[in-house]
């Protein structure tokens, strides 16, 4: 009983450090708003992809989110770079914006990462595959071998 | 076996004596035995003949070998004995060669009338050289058991010698009619008679005497059946004198030798005295006692309880429901007037009416029990079989190589343990009794066992130490000896069917009951299921003999041991083991050795190996399997690690193509 009042307490206590650090982030994020509207406005935009694929990926492992924010990321990193290094203002994130090309690329590059995560499972699965049934091949043939030396009653199950 | 063929209808015994299948001597037949001239090689001059035996007769070897050689008065003198091939019956058979008589037989038949013997010359001529002959094979400890007037003949062409003729040829007292043998013997069949003792041989002469001494058969017109009945009814002297006028000192001895009582019967002794011309006082017949009141059975009166016991054996079944009224035991209480006979047949239907097993068993015992009581002397009888105890033995051989319907009944007798009744009603101890009870006591052991080396086989050579092999494969080899059984197998190779077994039921039991050596294991082995352990016993069995007996190489044997060997090299697992074996095997078979074919068919070590080997071969298949099994029913398993391990890598290599992305725009935009 007191083992188990112990271990509550002590997840009590691990949930309010949580709770805290979340508090912390979300304060420095919010302050940090009125100083970085212009990327957090392409972020938003430029991730959105990211943005779906975390609301609908309902698979238990939950990695769709992360195949498609990486190449999602890697399609918005040059023009939030850009857009930092020319003046990081809202007109230059609405540039950005409003602009098809880096739209496409954005979008692309998060449309491949989807692509990638839909892909890359059926090959894996068909490397498996291969696998096994290489591996089944070299059982079957140890079982020939050994019916050769020792014959068919080799296979028979033993009694008791 | 040391005799040779040769060509023109002429065999070799030992070496020495030729014997001329074409040169046939009828004269000196005897009722199983053929007569044939025989030369001898070192001495031309000296007039010999061979008596031919039967086969399927169990000949008296015990007996050849106390008297081979023996030179007596009153004994024809058995010259040699051996096995020779015997050209008109197509197999081996036992020849006998004895001293050709010169002056022919005594009487020619039964039936025949010859010159009347007079009384001072019996004692000289017959009598003396006789009892000299008794005594001679008394101190030999065997019995003749074929003293009769048709088996005498006078040595000399003088005919001044008469000399008891052959004995060995056949079951002891096989050949003797009725009228020769003892009232218990005579109730016997004649293949069960047993080898007796020597008042069966006196009694035997005192009835030749009888014959000689009236020139003729005084019960010529009378049947075994009216004779036994008079033998019984009036006693053997007067049944067979009757009222014939015989020389007065004759009666005397004639008395003593044919007395009924065997305990009263005169011994060699006796005789000794009356021929040294002591005189004793006769012997009285002593009759049973005969009632007032007879016991009727099947529409017969009986006024004595061994002619009782007579018409109960003949008619058996009938028997026993007198028996279970107690009808019986009244007439043994009132009119013969012995309680405890009485008593006990009273005890003998109790006990067969409270049997718990099979009721038809228990009231056969009971019958032959109460047949024992009625009359303790008579032979061991069951239904339709009677036989001395001391010929069961020949009885049994007899049977068997008539494959007589009767074996049935005698398995009975043994397995009922009716001899046992037998010896339990005896009045005296008697040593032989005891050494007797205990065969039969081991025989119904080996007669209830089922396997090779056991059963009716095993208890046919238990009881004939001389009999030949009878199995169908060797028996015209006539193997008597266990050092010949191998060369005769190998000789028996070579006409036999590849797929016969060369040891069957009755070459097991000949091995068993003659090779005195421990083969228990073998036995175990070869009685196993599995044909190839049957085939390793077998085999272990003929390399013992092989080993201990030789000869060194059995190239027939072993050639056709090795074409039954395949379930041996069978139960090898290891296919590589297989082939190696297939390869020797042929070698071996070239050697002509069983030791070393067993050797290699049954190496322990080997076969430790295989099996070790299969069993883990036999693992090995069986993980694989559950391996392949596995892989193959896995498909869901394995595509749910695809989608996992596929979306980690696909998530891992999106990050790193960010991680890419960003370093390369930081180095870009800072240089």
């Amino acid at each position: 009983m007191a083992a188990k009042q112990q271990a509550k307490a002590r997840g009590g206590q691990q949930r309010t450090q949580g709770g805290g650090m979340r508090w912390i982030m979300m304060l420095a994020v919010t302050a940090a708003v009125p100083f970085s509207l212009p990327t957090i406005l392409l972020l938003f935009v430029g991730l959105l992809p990211t943005l779906v694929a975390a609301l609908v990926d309902r698979g238990p492992n939950r990695y769709a989110w992360l195949c498609v924010g990486g190449l999602n990321l890697s399609g918005v990193a040059p023009f939030l770079f850009g857009l930092w290094f020319s003046g990081h203002s809202m007109s230059a994130a609405l540039d950005i914006l409003f602009d098809v090309f880096p739209l496409i690329v954005m979008y692309g590059s998060a449309a491949i990462g989807w692509l990638l995560y839909r892909a890359m499972p059926p090959v894996v699965g068909a490397l498996l595959a291969l696998r096994a049934q290489r591996r089944v091949t070299v059982l079957r043939n140890e079982q020939r071998r050994l019916v050769e030396a020792w014959g068919e009653d080799v296979a028979e199950e033993e009694v008791g | 076996m040391q005799e040779d063929a040769n060509a023109g209808g002429t065999v070799v015994l030992r070496d020495r004596y030729y014997i001329h299948a074409g040169s046939p001597l009828p004269d000196l037949d005897t009722p199983s035995a053929q007569a044939f001239v025989v030369e001898d090689r070192r001495d031309s001059a000296r007039l010999l003949y061979a008596l031919i035996c039967r086969p399927d007769l169990p000949p008296r070897v015990n007996v050849m070998r106390a008297l081979k050689g023996v030179q007596n008065p009153g004994l024809q003198t058995l010259v040699e004995w051996g096995v020779v091939p015997w050209a008109p019956v197509g197999r081996n058979c036992m020849a006998v060669v004895y001293e050709r008589p010169m002056g022919g037989r005594v009487m020619t038949s039964l039936t025949a009338e010859i010159k009347r013997v007079e009384e001072h010359e019996v004692t000289r001529r017959m009598l003396t050289p006789i009892i000299g002959a008794l005594r001679e094979l008394n101190s030999r400890a065997v019995t003749h058991r074929a003293i009769r007037p048709t088996n005498m003949y006078y040595m000399d062409a003088d005919r001044e010698r008469i000399v008891l003729g052959d004995c060995v040829t056949a079951p002891p007292a096989y050949d003797q009619p009725l009228l020769f043998e003892p009232v218990e013997s005579g109730m016997s069949l004649p293949f069960g008679r047993g080898s007796g003792n020597y008042g069966d041989d006196l009694y035997a002469l005192g009835a030749s005497l009888v014959l000689l001494l009236l020139g003729r058969n005084p019960v010529a017109h009378l049947t075994d059946e009216q004779l036994l009945k008079q033998k019984i009814v009036y006693g053997s002297y007067v049944a067979l004198v009757g009222d014939q006028r015989l020389p007065i000192s004759m009666i005397e001895l004639l008395r003593g030798v044919l007395c009924d009582d065997p305990h009263e019967r005169w011994k060699l002794d006796s005789l000794d005295l009356w021929l040294s011309g002591r005189r004793l006082s006769p012997l009285q017949t002593k009759l049973e006692k005969r009632t007032q009141r007879a016991f009727v059975f099947n529409g017969k009166e009986y006024s004595t309880s061994r002619e009782l016991a007579m018409a109960f054996v003949r008619r058996w079944d009938d028997a026993i429901p007198l028996v279970l009224e107690g009808k019986l035991e009244i007439w043994m209480r009132r009119a013969i007037e012995d309680k405890e006979r009485a008593d006990q047949i009273a005890a003998a239907v109790r006990n067969a009416a409270g049997s718990p097993g099979d009721r038809r068993i228990a009231l056969d015992v009971m019958l032959a029990r109460v047949c024992i009581l009625l009359d303790p002397l008579a032979p061991i009888r069951y239904k339709g079989l009677a036989m001395m105890p001391d010929g069961f033995g020949s009885a049994l051989a007899v049977l068997m190589s008539q494959q007589s319907s009767d074996i049935r009944l005698f398995t009975e007798m043994i397995q009922r343990e009716i001899p046992k009744l037998w010896f339990e009603t005896r009045a005296a101890y008697d040593p032989d009794h005891s050494v007797m009870q205990s065969s039969f006591r081991d025989l119904k052991e080996q007669l209830v066992r089922p396997g090779l080396g056991f059963g009716l086989e095993r208890c046919l050579y238990e009881m004939n130490e001389a009999l030949a092999c009878q199995s169908p494969l060797i028996a015209q080899d006539y193997v008597v000896e266990i050092r010949d059984l191998l060369p005769a197998l190998n000789n028996a190779a070579k006409r036999a069917d590849g797929k016969t077994l060369p040891v069957d039921r009755h070459v097991a039991a000949f091995i068993v009951a003659r090779f005195k050596y421990d083969l228990e294991k073998a036995l175990t082995v070869l009685n196993e299921d599995t044909p190839d352990r049957q085939l390793v016993g077998m085999l272990s069995l003929l390399a013992l003999l092989q080993w201990r007996l030789g000869p060194e190489t059995l190239f027939g044997l072993t050639s056709w041991i090795g074409g039954l060997t395949g379930p041996i090299i069978a139960s090898f697992h290891s296919r590589e083991t297989r082939r190696m074996l297939e390869r020797e095997i042929p070698r071996l078979v070239r050697k002509g050795s069983l030791i070393e074919l067993f050797r290699l068919l049954d190496n322990t070590e080997e076969r430790q190996k295989d099996e070790y080997g299969f069993q883990q071969a036999r693992a090995q298949y069986a993980a694989a399997s559950a391996e392949i099994s596995e892989l193959d029913s896995s498909g869901e398993e394995r595509d749910a690690f695809a989608l996992r391990v596929g979306q980690q890598t696909a998530a891992l290599t999106s990050v790193l193509i960010a991680l890419a992305t960003m370093s390369i725009l930081v180095i870009m935009k800072v240089w």
